[in-house]
Parts: structure tokens; C-alpha cells; sequence
């Protein structure tokens, strides 16, 4: 009786968690057929005319006396019909009357029939990936061709902003959470509290001071700046989390590693880092998901410039002074996200566990 | 128990630390504000150096043309990007090489909430491009803007600009007013865009009164078309098309002077003659004969979609009112002049003669070192927009920028339009502040053209705007 309820129990949760997930990944399905279709069919049609569906198509067009006035009951097959309607389109058993074009009197009869839309292109793609095209008219009245420039430099230099922005504040923040867990120093709580309160205060009020600093110090627009700027504002959560899995450690192999000897250096790096790489895993995750993503700091910190500007902002630059290219957003999407998936995938049996990590306390 | 209350009182006073320290940091900062200087620390370095410069060297820009600036870089920072990008670089190639300065670019979608981090984390870039006097004009306040009347030649000036564009750079600064930049490009707004081959082929003409375009209006619906196309959605900026419609027909209903007025917010949204321009606009919007899918979808339609219909054969809808920067949204492989032309948004009044709505970009400069006065000078000349100006869609608001460069009959006719206009005025809605002009302005025309309020409470609401 009770496993049967169990059971059961487990199939809801699975159900309701299945019907959740599948209305997470519908807006992404949209994005992923969108990137594939053609700009003008973005603009006239929604990506699910990809599949087969019912639509309107034309069967005969009549053709009406060209002095109808638009404003009186029109006729069509000794129906009267107003203007109105027929610009919404009416419908008659299976058929529909709707305008074709009102200037010449053409009226459209529509039946239903069964459509798809199956027309792909790989175009959005070729153009974020190689360049844009700008057509810039010479003085003499030619047009010349200029290449936009392509995103490797922009990706590269996301690589070079989001590894070390991963790495350095991780290896710091795990020093200082075994510091936190495990040894006594005057002022240990204080300095933890401070900590764990500076996790409510959010980076946009630092980001002026922080910026006037830089511009004393020159770091304005270099990576140094930068990754200074992810890790001090990535530290805080880091910390902690990595404290709550490194208290967690059972306290016998501190005292016996101790006993034998051990500087708390080597504990550190020879039994703390080993038995915390799940945790590690999973805040690399979280930490390069974020600076990957990031548009704000860099914006603010290191600018646009093609030399150092990063892909986020190359992808928002990419839509043109006046937003007229949205379109190529969608393949630019799918192309700035291979790399996060990429490391999630690698690094994803850790996943789990790390989430737990701070859940489960003995 | 006694060691617990220790340990809750340790926590206590320890985020209490932190709170003061983070509010005595928010102060001290914003009580520095007014007493910092302008600008950076280089600026202030190399500061007197200019002004003990001989007279006989020449301008800054002759200058720097005897190569006395090589070497050097000069940041600039701005909102256009992606093509248009392309198109300054071009123009601005030719004075890189034969000087030497690297003018250095940087693009950003985000140009005016980043401006703002950046002026005050002191990292200001040495020219900022401001499409919005009204930014501008805050920053001119807090005196971080460096008075260009100081170096550039004013009688100069005077002859290359029209007075009004010398008008409308002159700010209110912290201590009396200062030129506060120089205008290098600039649109004008008061176009209707036609699709012309199909216009003339339905034998229609351009109308030189408002009634004649009431006239042709009416003669497309009797055709069977909705003649105007109207959008003005355009996401968080929606209604921003209607502010355009309105200060057009503002600018036709009633003097100069009450425009100004109104765009300082002397003259109250709730008067006549504002709510007189509203009704105007309305023959139009509000007529569902006139507009394409009736006045619901005005509202729901994208300003750059908007126009698309014009091009669909036969055109479904024939009149569009929009700056010239709307071209870059027809369809691709239409031929200017040929598949679509403007005209001008005909007076309504006719002792209010021809006025023209413009907008531009003014560059204002924070940083004064010499080699950013050789390039402000630059940017005065014509020269420095001239291939812009001949590769489309944009016009050069000084006078020494000849006709001919224009790269279509359609650019060159604006061009005319500017230098033959009456009055010029700028797109109130950027000069307002932004509570009002991207706000309540916005906001209040996007509900008025739904329906949702009517003209008097529509205008209260924008009214409303200037106290917030």
C-alpha cells in the first residue's frame, strides 16, 4: 500500500516536473527553428508555421466591377457583404471571402488546406559568424562591399575575460573558506559576517567608485581591471558556498593529518582541494556561466572597443544603430551559448551534487 | 547562554559596521561630486598648455595638420554602431592619416546610461556624440563640459551653421551659459515617404497644402486604400513616433517662440494650441479610412515595420511620415528616388512659412588637450562628414558641406530643405527632460492613440511629466 503510493507519488513529481521543463525549452525550440528561417519570414510568420498546420489558401479570385463603392454593402453572389468584413476576411460553410486587393476589386475565396512552412536558410548563421555586410555608397556612385568583422576576436577575448575571471576567484575564495571552517585566527566571525553580508549588496552601486579607482590606477579597458572586477564581485558567494562544503568535512582528518604533522598549507592543498572538487565543479559553473554572460561589467569596465569588446556586446552591436537586424539575434544566441554548454556538459556529473551543496548540513 | 548573546551581538554590530561603511561611502561620494574637477587628470595636466600657445601657429586644426599632433590618441564615444560605425570610420580616415591622431571609436547600444557611469567614475572619453541635447544638457549644468567658444573661431562658426543650430548648442552652464558642443550630423523628420513609381502610376500628386493632403488621403480611401502608414510601437520607447507627429504640426500651428516655450515647459501641454496640434493629428490617426489596419493597430505596429506595406505590389498603403533614418527598414533592393521618394509634410498655416523638425548629433568634448581641440575643430568642417554624406543617409548640417556631395537627388533635397527652411527646430522631445520627453510624453500619446484616455486627459498626463 504504502510503496504503491510512493510510486505514485514519484510519477507526479516526474510528470509535473516534465511538464515544466517542456514549457522551459518551448521559448528556446522557437529560437533555435527562428535562427534557421529566413528575416523575412521571421517578420511575417510565427517558427511553429514549421510544422504542418491549417491555413487559408487562395482557390479563386473574383474579380469585381471596379466602380464598387467601398463605403455602401458589396455583392458577391447575391450576398451583401460590408467593407469591414471583408477586410477581417468572412466565412461561408468551409470557405472564406477576404480582400485581395481592394484597389482592383479583387476578392479572395479561401479554403482551409494543410501548409508548412519549410523554408531554411543557414544565412543568419554565415553572417554573425563571418561578418555583416555593409553596402556604403562610393562617390562615385558605386557600391562597395565592407566586411563587418567576425566574432572570433570578440570570443577570444570572452575566453581571456571568463577563465581567468573563474579561476582567480575561486582559488581565493577556497583559501579563504578553509581559513573560515577550520582554523582560528581573532576577528574569524566578524570577517565572515562582513562577508556574507556583502552578498546583498548589489555590484551596480559599486560600480562609479570602482571606476573612478581604475581611472587613477589605468586599469580602465585592460583584462587585469576586468578580472579584478569579476573576482571581487563574484568572491562573496564563492565563499561561502565553498565554506559550507568545506566545513563539512569530517573534523578526523584535519586532527589526524595534524598530529602527523601537516602545515595547514598541505592540508589545504593536499586534502581540502582534492575532497572539494565537486563543490569546485559546480561554483565553476555558476562563476563562468555568469562572467560569460556578463554585459554590464564589461561594458562598464572595459568598453567597446573592437580589440578587448567581449561577445555579449559584439551580439547586441550586431542589431544595428536602429535595432532593423534583430533577426541575426537568434543565430547569435545559439552560437555565444555552444560554449557554456560546453562546460556544462563536462563538468555536469559534479552539477548535482553541487547544488546539494549547500543543502544537505549534518 | 552567555556565550550565545556574545556571539548574536558580534553579528549585530558587525553588519551594522558594514551598513555605515557602505553609507558613508554612497555619502562621501555624493558630496564630492561638485566640487571635482571637469574632467580627468590628464586633462588638468596638460591644461594651460593651450592657452599659452602663440597666435601665429594657426588654429588648432591647421596644427594638426602640420603633423604637430602625431601620435596621439583621442577617445570618442557614442550610440551609433554596426554600419554606421563603418560609415564614421570612413569619414574620418582621411584626417587620421594626414595628422596623425588616432580618433578612437567605441559604439555602444547602451550609449546613455553608460555616459553617465563613465562621467562620473571620471573615465570620461574625450568626445561624446549626444543624438539628445537634452542629456547634454545635465551634464553642461554639473559643468563637465568643456565650452568649445573658447578655441574655436566664433565668426567661423557663424558662417557655417545656420543661427538656429548656434542656438540650440548654447546651454545654461555652471557658471552662465556655454557653447556646449558643435552639431555634425544631423535628420530631418518632416518627410512623408512615398512609394513614388506606384504614386504616380495611380495618378496621384504631391500635395503642397495640409487640405490637399486631407484631399489625397481621401482619394486613396475612395481607391480602396487605408492611406497612411502608421507605428509606433517601438518596445520601452513606445509612442516616441507620435512626439514627432505632434511637434511637427505644433511647429505649423503656431509661432517659434511657443514651441520653444513649450519645449522648456513654460507653455503647459494642456493649452490650446498644444491640444489644437493634437487634434490635427488626429484627422488622420483617428480616421479609420485613412489609416492602414485603423487606428487599433497604430499602437501595436512597429515603427520599422510600419512602412513595409508601402512596398508590397500593389502597395497596401501609400503615406509615411518619418525622418530619413527610416530607409535602412524598407525592404532591401528598392531604388531611392525611384521606388520611394518624400516630400515635405505640407504648412498648415501658411504665416508659419516652411518649418522644418530636425534632429542631429552635437559632440561635446570633456577632456581639453590640444589634439581634442584640433579634432572638435575638425568635426566643424564639412570635410569631416563628406563621405558619410555621399554613401546616404545622412545630412551635413554645415554650409561648407557642398550639394553636390550628396549621393541621391532624394539626400540633396533634404539638404535644400534645411538650408531653405524658414525656422528649425529640434525634436522637442529630446530637448525636454527625460521625465517628460521619454517618458510621460511617450506614454501619454501611446494611450491617447489606443484610446485609453481621452485629448484632456492625455495631456494632463504628459503635463504631469514636468513635476515628477
Amino acid at each position: 500500500m504504502k510503496k504503491k503510493e510512493k510510486k505514485r507519488s514519484k510519477w507526479l513529481v516526474n510528470t509535473v516536473l516534465g511538464i515544466i521543463s517542456i514549457i522551459w525549452l518551448i521559448p528556446t525550440l522557437g529560437l533555435f527553428i527562428s535562427s534557421f528561417r529566413p528575416a523575412t519570414d521571421i517578420l511575417q510568420t510565427g517558427w511553429w508555421t514549421i510544422f504542418p498546420h491549417r491555413a487559408w489558401e487562395t482557390t479563386v479570385e473574383l474579380e469585381l466591377s471596379k466602380d464598387v463603392d467601398l463605403r455602401q454593402p458589396i455583392e458577391i453572389d447575391g450576398t451583401s457583404y460590408t467593407d469591414e468584413e471583408l477586410r477581417k476576411g468572412i466565412k461561408i460553410n468551409d470557405q472564406r471571402l477576404i480582400w485581395e486587393n481592394r484597389r482592383a476589386r479583387i476578392v479572395n475565396v479561401q479554403d482551409k488546406v494543410w501548409n508548412m512552412n519549410t523554408d531554411f536558410t543557414l544565412e543568419n548563421y554565415m553572417s554573425v559568424l563571418t561578418g555583416k555586410e555593409y553596402s556604403i555608397m562610393q562617390p562615385d556612385g558605386s557600391v562597395r562591399v565592407e566586411k563587418g568583422s567576425d566574432l572570433s576576436q570578440a570570443f577570444w577575448n570572452t575566453v581571456a575575460v571568463s577563465i581567468p575571471g573563474t579561476i582567480i576567484p575561486i582559488l581565493i575564495a577556497s583559501f579563504a573558506a578553509y581559513a573560515f571552517a577550520w582554523m582560528n585566527f581573532p576577528g574569524r566571525r566578524v570577517m565572515f559576517v562582513i562577508i556574507i553580508a556583502l552578498l546583498v549588496v548589489p555590484l551596480q552601486v559599486a560600480l562609479i567608485p570602482v571606476l573612478k579607482d581604475y581611472t587613477a590606477l589605468g586599469l580602465n579597458g585592460s583584462l587585469l581591471g576586468i578580472w579584478l572586477a569579476h573576482t571581487a564581485f563574484g568572491l562573496p558567494l564563492i565563499t561561502y558556498f565553498m565554506y559550507n562544503y568545506i566545513s563539512q568535512l569530517p573534523r578526523d582528518i584535519f586532527e589526524s593529518a595534524y598530529i602527523d604533522g601537516a602545515s595547514n598549507f598541505s592540508i589545504f592543498s593536499r586534502l581540502v582541494l582534492p575532497l572539494s572538487v565537486p563543490a569546485l565543479a559546480s561554483i565553476s559553473i555558476f562563476q563562468f556561466l555568469w562572467v560569460w554572460n556578463d554585459y554590464l561589467v564589461a561594458l562598464v569596465f572595459i568598453g567597446s572597443q573592437p580589440d578587448v569588446q567581449v561577445l555579449s556586446m559584439k551580439i547586441a552591436d550586431l542589431v544595428g544603430s536602429r535595432g532593423s537586424d534583430w533577426h541575426l539575434l537568434t543565430s547569435a544566441a545559439f552560437i555565444s551559448m555552444l560554449m557554456p554548454l560546453t562546460v556544462f556538459f563536462l563538468l555536469q556529473k559534479y552539477f548535482v551534487k553541487g547544488l546539494l551543496g549547500g543543502s544537505i548540513k549534518g | 547562554m552567555k556565550k550565545q548573546w556574545r556571539k548574536s551581538v558580534v553579528s549585530v554590530l558587525s553588519i551594522l559596521l558594514i551598513f555605515t561603511l557602505i553609507f558613508a561611502g554612497c555619502g562621501s561620494s555624493a558630496t564630492n561630486e561638485p566640487t571635482d574637477e571637469p574632467s580627468n587628470t590628464e586633462g588638468t595636466a596638460t591644461n594651460d598648455q593651450p592657452q599659452e600657445q602663440p597666435a601665429d601657429e594657426g588654429t588648432y586644426l591647421e596644427q594638426a595638420y602640420a603633423g604637430k599632433f602625431k601620435g596621439t590618441k583621442v577617445s570618442m564615444f557614442g550610440p551609433f554602431a554596426d554600419a554606421d560605425e563603418v560609415k564614421f570610420n570612413n569619414s574620418i580616415k582621411e584626417f587620421e592619416e594626414k595628422t596623425g591622431i588616432d580618433i578612437q571609436y567605441q559604439g555602444s547600444k547602451e550609449f546613455e546610461a553608460t555616459i553617465n557611469i563613465r562621467v562620473e567614475g571620471g573615465n570620461a572619453p574625450d568626445i561624446a556624440d549626444f543624438p539628445q541635447p537634452g542629456l547634454l544638457a545635465n551634464f553642461v549644468k554639473s559643468g563637465k563640459v568643456i565650452d568649445v567658444s573658447t578655441f574655436l573661431d566664433g565668426s567661423h562658426l557663424k558662417s557655417n551653421y545656420n543661427q538656429s543650430w548656434i542656438d540650440m548648442a548654447t546651454m545654461e552652464g555652471k557658471d552662465g551659459e556655454i557653447m556646449a558642443g558643435i552639431w555634425n550630423r544631423s535628420n530631418v523628420k518632416s518627410l512623408v515617404w512615398y512609394p513614388k513609381k506606384q504614386f504616380e502610376e495611380a495618378g496621384y500628386t504631391v500635395p503642397q497644402t495640409w487640405d490637399e493632403l486631407i484631399a489625397l488621403s481621401e482619394q486613396i480611401a475612395a481607391d480602396g486604400d487605408q492611406a497612411w502608414a502608421i507605428g509606433i510601437e517601438s518596445g520601452a520607447a513606445t509612442g516616441w513616433a507620435a512626439t514627432d507627429w505632434i511637434e511637427d504640426i505644433m511647429l505649423r500651428t503656431t509661432t517659434p517662440e511657443n514651441y520653444d516655450k513649450w519645449v522648456k515647459g513654460e507653455l503647459s501641454f494642456t493649452s490650446d494650441e498644444v491640444k489644437n496640434a493634437a487634434k490635427k493629428m488626429t484627422e488622420i490617426w483617428f480616421n479609420d479610412d485613412y489609416v492602414y489596419g485603423g487606428r487599433k493597430s497604430i499602437v501595436t505596429t512597429s515603427f520599422g515595420d510600419a512602412p513595409k506595406p508601402m512596398f508590397d505590389n500593389p502597395p497596401k498603403t501609400w503615406l509615411h511620415r518619418q525622418g530619413n533614418f527610416i530607409t535602412s527598414f524598407f525592404p532591401e533592393g528598392l531604388e531611392a528616388g525611384v521606388d520611394y521618394d518624400w516630400f515635405y509634410l505640407p504648412s498648415i498655416d501658411e504665416q508659419y512659412g516652411k518649418p522644418v523638425l530636425v534632429a542631429g548629433d552635437i559632440y561635446a568634448m570633456f577632456n581639453d588637450r590640444p589634439e581634442v581641440r584640433a579634432v572638435m575643430e575638425f568635426f566643424t568642417t564639412g570635410e569631416s562628414i563628406k563621405t558619410w554624406v555621399q554613401s546616404g543617409g545622412v545630412i551635413a548640417p554645415m554650409n561648407d558641406a557642398s550639394l553636390d556631395w550628396y549621393a541621391s537627388d532624394m539626400d540633396r533635397r533634404m539638404a535644400e530643405l534645411i538650408q531653405n527652411a524658414s525656422t528649425i527646430r529640434f525634436d522637442g522631445s529630446d530637448l525636454m527632460p527625460g521625465s517628460v520627453g521619454a517618458g510621460t510624453f511617450w506614454k501619454g500619446m501611446t494611450d491617447y492613440a489606443s484610446g485609453t484616455v481621452d485629448l484632456d486627459e492625455a495631456m494632463e498626463e504628459i503635463e504631469a511629466g514636468w513635476n515628477k
